[in-house]
């Protein structure tokens, strides 16, 4: 009694959390009926007074409100319903005539029907589709009304195997002829109706499972019934029209879906490399140790590629090895250009280095910008003053020299080592930058060349960052912002 | 690793060029206006010196151009070379368009596998790590495409491409801007 009590405390949980996993209930299900039902029903009753359910619950047994409820509760989904409609199905069929009358139109909580079983009429799995049912007691009534569940709440087609009904809402005439198969069904027993509605319900239901075994006890039945059942359901939105063949062709379609997917693949990937992958398939040889990725030839606008020993030869990862192979090429690019990312391996750890560096790099600049803003109020670049001698102590590696802008230009290349190849990078700007004001004056050749002249080692260097600049500076026409002129003496050489 | 000098002394150019332009045009602005047409000048000449080669100075440029009141600083940065910023405004649409039907596709693709991957059973642990690992590489991925300009569009390898392209950009501007405002900080002492 107490796993009675925990099963179905299991499934009432189940009922109202989620939709999927209704093969527990029937799993539960199925052990109930091992069990003396009678004590536990009214154990079940008790918990199952659901209060959210506001249908007339007029009925004495609570076995019966604790089933409907059941029923009821997931009744905006329409998912486990085909699963609380097999279950009830056992449940009932074991307990015979246990409940009596009194069940009013319980089951459909939305309908408010008159207690008559009307077993032609069957709702439309719009809802969860729970016929009304009349009140008589009964064995018939209760197979009757679980298989009304079923085909209502499932997909309404819930067939013998030998009725191929691909249109899963509203078949009235499939529902017809379950109603009309279930009254022959009345006189049985309680153990064969069950069997017997229970493969119907889940001989369809095993198409997508692919279980064919309808022998089986019920336990396995109600599971793998159940797993079709939703995942049937959750076929059906996808907009396939999916028939309920026997178990036999379910497998078919099932593998045929899969293939269906490969080929999928395949064609989608058979575009970037497929000719790569005819390339593999012509070589036949799957014991290159080598990949050779050629590059492209002139006839032909493809890449080689050649599978690895033991590889796989697919098209598919056939480009996807090349994408990746291209993408850590160029990881360990960035691996040189940004600091600290020697040490690390993997694509993760490397990219949030980069992902930082980035970052910084970024923030420096709109600081740099900031500063630049809060230093000159006037935003000209000022250039005689960028040229005074701080400029010269910002610069740090170099001899000052370089900024005289006279006859004393001789003065400074010699101490001026040709080999401090970056401080020549750190001069040019500075040099432009004098080159700038040097043309507001008008000094430029004579300096440029008392540069060049006076520093022949670096002159090869120089000369055409110089000339490049000199000639910037001539083809520029800009309006010139240099307030007022250098006076040479200014500029002083600091050494 | 260091930069050509080539690229500083061209950035340098640009963005001295950029400036006085923009000075000429208004007086009296803000230290946020400053600052910001700093950036930008500073960044379109960083992106100008790429000529239209990479994608993300393209991006960097279209996206400027793209803002009224940035349009016209803009055009005046690049006024005379107005062929290469109109070039490559419109070949940075073109790309763009075909790079977002690319990402339309790669979604859809991404969808499809993801829904495939559902129904397979559940992986041994070797998988599951991976899958985490993609997962991080994936959503890293999602961020450096924010970072670098107009890298939404690109695929894995471009990303990679620009980004390196982008890093050394970033660096001679970092560095030339350091040592423009280290002088200007000296010559504005007393």
């Amino acid at each position: 009694m107490e796993k009675d009590k925990a099963f179905m405390a299991e499934v009432l949980n189940r009922t109202a959390a989620s939709r999927q996993p209704t093969w527990n209930t029937r799993g539960l299900v199925a052990e109930m009926q091992m069990n003396e039902l009678n004590s536990a029903t009214e154990q079940v009753g008790n918990w199952f007074l659901n209060p959210n359910w506001d249908n007339s619950m007029d009925q004495s047994d609570p076995f019966e409100s604790a089933l409907s409820s059941m029923v009821s509760s997931p009744a905006a989904s329409n998912v486990p319903v085909s699963g609380e409609n097999v279950m009830m199905r056992e449940l009932i069929g074991k307990l015979g005539n246990i409940c009596n009358s009194g069940d009013a139109s319980c089951y459909s909580t939305p309908l408010n029907s008159p207690p008559r079983l009307n077993l032609s009429m069957v709702n439309l799995p719009n809802q969860s589709t729970l016929a009304p049912f009349s009140a008589d007691p009964g064995f018939a009534e209760r197979a009757a009304r679980l298989s009304c569940f079923s085909t209502g709440g499932n997909f309404g087609g819930l067939n013998d195997p030998l009725m191929d009904s691909s249109k899963l809402s509203g078949n009235q005439s499939v529902n017809g002829t379950q109603s009309n198969q279930n009254s022959p069904m009345a006189g049985n027993s309680g153990s064969d109706k069950k069997n017997t509605g229970v493969s119907r319900s889940s001989s369809p239901e095993n198409a997508e499972s692919g279980v064919s075994k309808e022998e089986s006890s019920v336990s396995q039945q109600i599971p793998s019934g159940n797993d079709a059942g939703t995942r049937k359901r959750k076929s059906i939105p996808r907009g396939k029209a999916k028939e309920i063949p026997s178990p036999a062709a379910a497998d078919d379609k099932v593998a045929s879906e899969n293939g269906e997917s490969n080929s999928k693949r395949s064609k989608r990937d058979g575009a970037p490399a497929g000719n790569g992958n005819a390339k593999a398939a012509n070589d036949g040889d799957e014991k290159q140790s080598k990949e050779n990725s050629k590059p492209p030839e002139p006839p032909k606008d493809y890449i080689h590629v050649r599978a690895r020993r033991g590889q796989a030869t697919d098209s598919h990862s056939l480009a996807e090895r090349v994408r990746r192979e291209k993408i850590s090429e160029r990881m360990k690019f960035l691996q040189d250009l940004v600091p600290g990312c020697n040490k690390v391996i993997g694509k993760a750890v490397m990219l949030d280095e980069i992902i930082n560096y980035v970052q910084s790099l970024q923030r420096q600049v709109e600081f740099l910008s900031m500063k630049l803003a809060t230093v000159n109020p006037r935003m000209d670049v000022n250039m005689e003053a960028l040229l005074s001698k701080d400029m010269f102590q910002s610069r740090g590696l170099l001899p000052q020299g370089i900024y005289s802008m006279d006859s004393s230009a001789q003065a400074f290349p010699f101490g001026y080592q040709p080999q401090q190849g970056l401080p020549l990078n750190n001069v040019i700007p500075n040099i432009t930058e004098s080159q700038f004001s040097m043309k507001t004056q008008g000094f430029q050749l004579p300096s440029i060349n008392g540069f060049t002249d006076a520093n022949p080692q670096v002159g090869s260097v120089w000369e055409d960052d110089l000339q490049s600049i000199v000639q910037m500076g001539f083809s520029q026409n800009q309006p010139q912002s240099y307030q007022g002129s250098i006076a040479t003496g200014q500029v002083k050489i600091e050494l | 690793m260091c930069p050509h000098s080539s690229l500083k002394q061209e950035f340098l150019k640009k963005w001295i060029m950029g400036l006085q332009r923009c000075s000429f045009s208004k007086k009296n602005m803000s230290i946020l206006e400053r600052k910001k047409t700093i950036k930008l000048s500073a960044d379109i000449a960083m992106a100008s010196a790429r000529n239209g080669t990479t994608r993300w100075s393209r991006a960097l440029i279209s996206n400027a151009s793209k803002d009224g009141s940035d349009n016209r600083l803009v055009q005046q940065i690049l006024g005379p070379e107005s062929n290469t910023p109109v070039a490559a405004i419109t070949n940075k649409a073109r790309t763009r368009r075909a790079l977002v039907c690319k990402k339309i596709v790669k979604r859809s693709r991404r969808q499809i596998r993801r829904r495939r991957r559902k129904c397979v059973a559940a992986a041994p642990v070797k998988a599951v790590t991976s899958s985490i690992a993609k997962h991080l590489v994936r959503k890293r991925t999602q961020v450096l495409k924010t970072l670098i300009p107009g890298g939404e569009f690109m695929d894995e390898i471009c990303l990679i491409e620009e980004t390196l392209d982008y890093i050394t950009s970033l660096r001679v501007q970092v560095d030339v801007m350091r040592s423009v405002a280290s002088a200007s900080v000296r010559a504005s002492e007393p």
